[in-house]
C-alpha cells in the first residue's frame, strides 16, 4: 500500500533545476530514507511533499485522502533547521500547534504531555524554547510534527546536527515512532539510513539513482573480493590464480592481488590449498566485501 | 476555533514582549503631547521671564475642538509609523525565521491565519488609541474648555477607521515580502504616497482615505457628519476588506519556504 505516489516531480528555482523528475512511492508502515549528498535536492523534495513549495511540474498523490481534503491533516514535518517562537515554552508551543491541527484544548494538552515525555524533554516542558539546546529543539520539532498523529511523518536531516549521543537517542525515538506512522527522513549519512530504514531512495543531482528495500540494495551492490598480499613477485601468481574455475578475475593493484570470485567458499579452499602445497610467501589473505557504502561513495564522488 | 487559538497566541506574544505596556504609553504620549505643549509653553515662557522688556506673550485662544485635533496630527505622523513598526513582522517575521514552516504545514486556514493576526494587532492598537484619546480628551476638557461627548466619539470612531486601514496595509505587505524591514518601508512609503496624492487631488477626491482627518476637522467645527466623511470612511473600510482578501491570495501563492 502506497501512502504517497510521486510522479515526474520537478522543481526549478529561477531556471535552475533542483529536482529533475522524481518517480517514487512510499509504502505504508515503512521507514524510508532519502539519502544523498548536500545539494542533492532532499530538502526541496520534502518541502514539496509537505506543501511548502509548489512543484514546477509533476504530481504528488496522497492515497486515502479524498480530493478536497487538506492533506496537511495527515502529514507531520520537521524542517532541517526548525525554528520556534522562542518566547513560548515547549509545552505551550505543542498545545498551540495541536490546536492548529484541530485538537481541542484538552486533547492538545494531553497529547503535549505525552509527547514531551516520549521525546524526553518533559523536565523542560515549562522552560522558554529560547533556552533549549539544539538537541532539545530537535526533539521538540519531532514532537510538534507528531502532535496530530499524522499518517506520514517527514523529517529533514533529523540527526545530522546532533552529537553522537543525541543522534542515537533520536534514532531510537524514530524506531519507536515507526510503529505508529510511515516515516520519510532525509540524511547525507549512509550509516544513519542503514541503521533504521526499510527502504532507501538514493538521490543525487536532483534525481533518484537507486531505490528499493535496503536489504535488496545491500545484496545487489555487494560483491566479494579477495585481497592477497604475497611477499615476492606477486605478478607471477596472476595466471596461477586465474586458472582456478572459481576465480573470475585477478589483477595487481599497489602490490596487492585483488581477486574477484564467483564462489567464495570454493575459491578460498582452492587458493589456501595451493598456497600451502606450493609454499607461497603469503603476508595477507583477506576477504573483502564491497558494500552500499562503496556504491554511495562512487555516486557522491562523481 | 483555530482563529481564536492564533488570536490568543498573538496577544500573549505581545504581552510577553511588553508591547502591551509600551504601545499604550507611546499612544498616550503622542495624544497628549501637543495639547499640553500648546497650553503650557507660553505660560512657562512667561513665568520664566527673560523676554525683552515690553514683549507681550500671547496666549493663543485655541478652541477645544482644535486642541483635540492636535492629537490626530501627531497620530497621523508618528502613529502610522508606530503601527507599521509593530505590525511589520506579524507574518513576515514568521516566514523569515522559519516558524511559518512549522505552522503552515499544520492544517491552518490561511484566511484565519491572516485575519486573526490582523485582529490581534488591531485590538492592541484600539486599546492604546482609546487610552491615548481619552487622556487627550481629559486634558483638553481641563485646559481648553468643554468638548461634547458627541463630537469626541465622532472623531474617535472615524479616525479609528483610518487606523484600521494603516494596519491592514502593513498586514498586506506582510504577505508579499519576507523581510520585516521591507514591509515597514513599503507600508510607510504607501502612507506617504497616499498623503501626497491626497494633497495633489485634494478637491477632486474627497473620498480618499487620507481625507478622513480633514473631514473630521469640519466635523469638529460644524458638529455635523458630512456625506464626504461617510463616503471616505466607507471607501476606507472597502479598501481594507479588499486588502485582506488580496492578502489571502498573496499568501496562498507564496512559496512558504526560502
Ligand atoms: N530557494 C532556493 N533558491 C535557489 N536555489 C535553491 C533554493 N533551494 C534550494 N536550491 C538549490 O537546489 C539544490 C538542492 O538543494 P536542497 O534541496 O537544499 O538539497 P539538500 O537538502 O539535498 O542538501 C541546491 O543546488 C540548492 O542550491
Ligand atoms: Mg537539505
Amino acid at each position: 500500500m502506497a501512502v504517497v505516489e510521486v510522479r515526474q516531480l520537478e522543481k526549478s528555482f529561477k531556471g535552475k533545476e533542483a529536482v529533475k523528475g522524481l518517480d517514487f512511492e512510499l509504502q505504508r508502515g515503512k521507514v524510508i530514507a532519502l539519502l544523498g549528498p548536500n545539494g542533492a535536492g532532499k530538502t526541496t523534495t520534502l518541502r514539496m511533499l509537505s506543501g511548502l513549495l509548489k512543484p514546477t511540474k509533476g504530481t504528488i498523490r496522497f492515497s486515502e485522502t479524498n480530493e478536497n481534503e487538506d492533506i496537511r491533516n495527515h502529514i507531520g514535518f520537521l524542517p532541517q533547521y526548525p525554528s520556534f517562537h522562542s518566547w513560548m515554552t515547549g509545552k505551550e508551543f505543542l498545545i498551540y500547534v495541536g490546536q492548529l491541527a484541530h485538537l481541542s484544548k484538552d486533547e492538545a494538552q494531553e497529547r503535549a504531555n505525552e509527547l514531551l515525555e516520549k521525546v524526553g524533554i518533559a523536565n523542560a516542558a515549562n522552560q522558554r524554547i529560547g533556552k533549549y539546546s539544539g538537541g532539545m529543539k530537535q526533539r521538540l520539532g519531532i514532537a510538534q510534527a507528531m502532535i496530530h498523529q499524522p499518517q506520514l511523518l517527514m523529517l529533514d536531516e533529523p540527526v545530522s546536527s546532533l552529537d553522537p549521543i543525541g543522534r542515537r537517542e533520536v534514532l531510537q525515538l524514530m524506531e519507536e515512532l515507526k510503529e505508529q506512522t510511515t516515516i520519510l527522513f532525509s540524511t547525507h549519512i549512509l550509516g544513519d539510513a542503514e541503521e533504521i530504514c526499510d527502504d532507501l531512495l538514493l538521490m543525487h543531482n536532483g534525481k533518484i539513482l537507486e531505490s528499493g528495500p535496503i536489504k535488496e540494495l545491500q545484496i545487489k551492490h555487494q560483491t566479494s573480493l579477495l585481497e592477497i598480499i604475497i611477499e615476492e613477485n606477486p605478478e607471477t601468481y596472476i595466471d596461477r590464480l586465474k586458472a582456478f574455475e572459481s576465480i573470475e578475475d585477478c589483477k595487481l593493484e599497489k602490490g596487492k592481488l585483488l581477486v574477484a570470485v564467483n564462489d567464495m567458499d570454493k575459491a578460498r579452499t582452492q587458493i589456501l590449498q595451493a598456497a600451502l602445497q606450493e609454499k607461497w610467501p603469503l603476508i595477507k589473505f583477506e576477504l573483502r566485501r564491497t558494500t552500499l557504502e562503496e556504491m554511495f561513495m562512487k555516486v557522491v564522488s562523481g | 476555533m483555530q482563529w481564536m487559538t492564533i488570536f490568543k497566541k498573538e496577544l500573549l506574544g505581545d504581552w510577553r514582549s511588553m508591547k502591551w505596556i509600551w504601545v499604550p504609553l507611546v499612544f498616550i504620549l503622542l495624544c497628549i503631547m501637543d495639547p499640553l505643549m500648546t497650553y503650557f509653553m507660553p505660560r512657562i515662557l512667561d513665568s520664566v521671564g527673560g523676554m525683552p522688556e515690553g514683549a507681550v506673550i500671547e496666549f493663543p485662544e485655541v478652541p477645544p475642538t482644535e486642541a483635540i485635533m492636535m492629537s490626530l496630527t501627531e497620530l497621523s505622523m508618528f502613529g502610522s509609523l508606530l503601527i507599521a513598526a509593530i505590525t511589520m513582522s506579524v507574518i513576515a517575521g514568521e516566514r523569515k525565521s522559519g516558524v511559518a514552516e512549522l505552522i503552515l504545514v499544520k492544517p491552518v486556514n490561511y484566511f484565519s491565519y491572516i485575519t486573526s493576526k490582523w485582529a490581534a494587532k488591531l485590538f492592541l492598537i484600539f486599546i492604546s488609541y482609546s487610552l491615548g484619546m481619552l487622556a487627550s480628551w481629559y486634558y483638553v476638557d481641563l485646559l481648553f474648555g468643554g468638548l461634547s461627548a458627541e463630537r469626541f466619539f465622532g472623531l474617535f470612531i472615524f479616525y479609528f477607521i483610518w487606523l484600521i486601514f494603516t494596519v491592514t496595509v502593513a498586514i498586506f505587505y506582510n504577505t508579499i515580502f519576507k523581510r520585516p524591514g521591507i514591509v515597514l518601508a513599503a507600508s510607510v512609503g504607501t502612507y506617504i504616497a497616499l498623503s501626497i496624492l491626497a494633497q495633489v487631488f485634494a478637491n477632486r477626491s474627497p473620498w480618499f482615505p487620507n481625507n478622513i482627518s480633514s473631514h473630521i476637522r469640519s466635523l469638529m467645527a460644524s458638529g455635523e457628519v458630512s456625506s464626504d466623511l461617510w463616503i471616505a470612511a466607507g471607501v476606507t473600510v472597502g479598501i481594507s476588506i479588499i486588502l485582506l482578501i488580496a492578502s489571502n491570495f498573496s499568501l496562498r501563492k507564496a512559496e512558504l519556504a526560502e
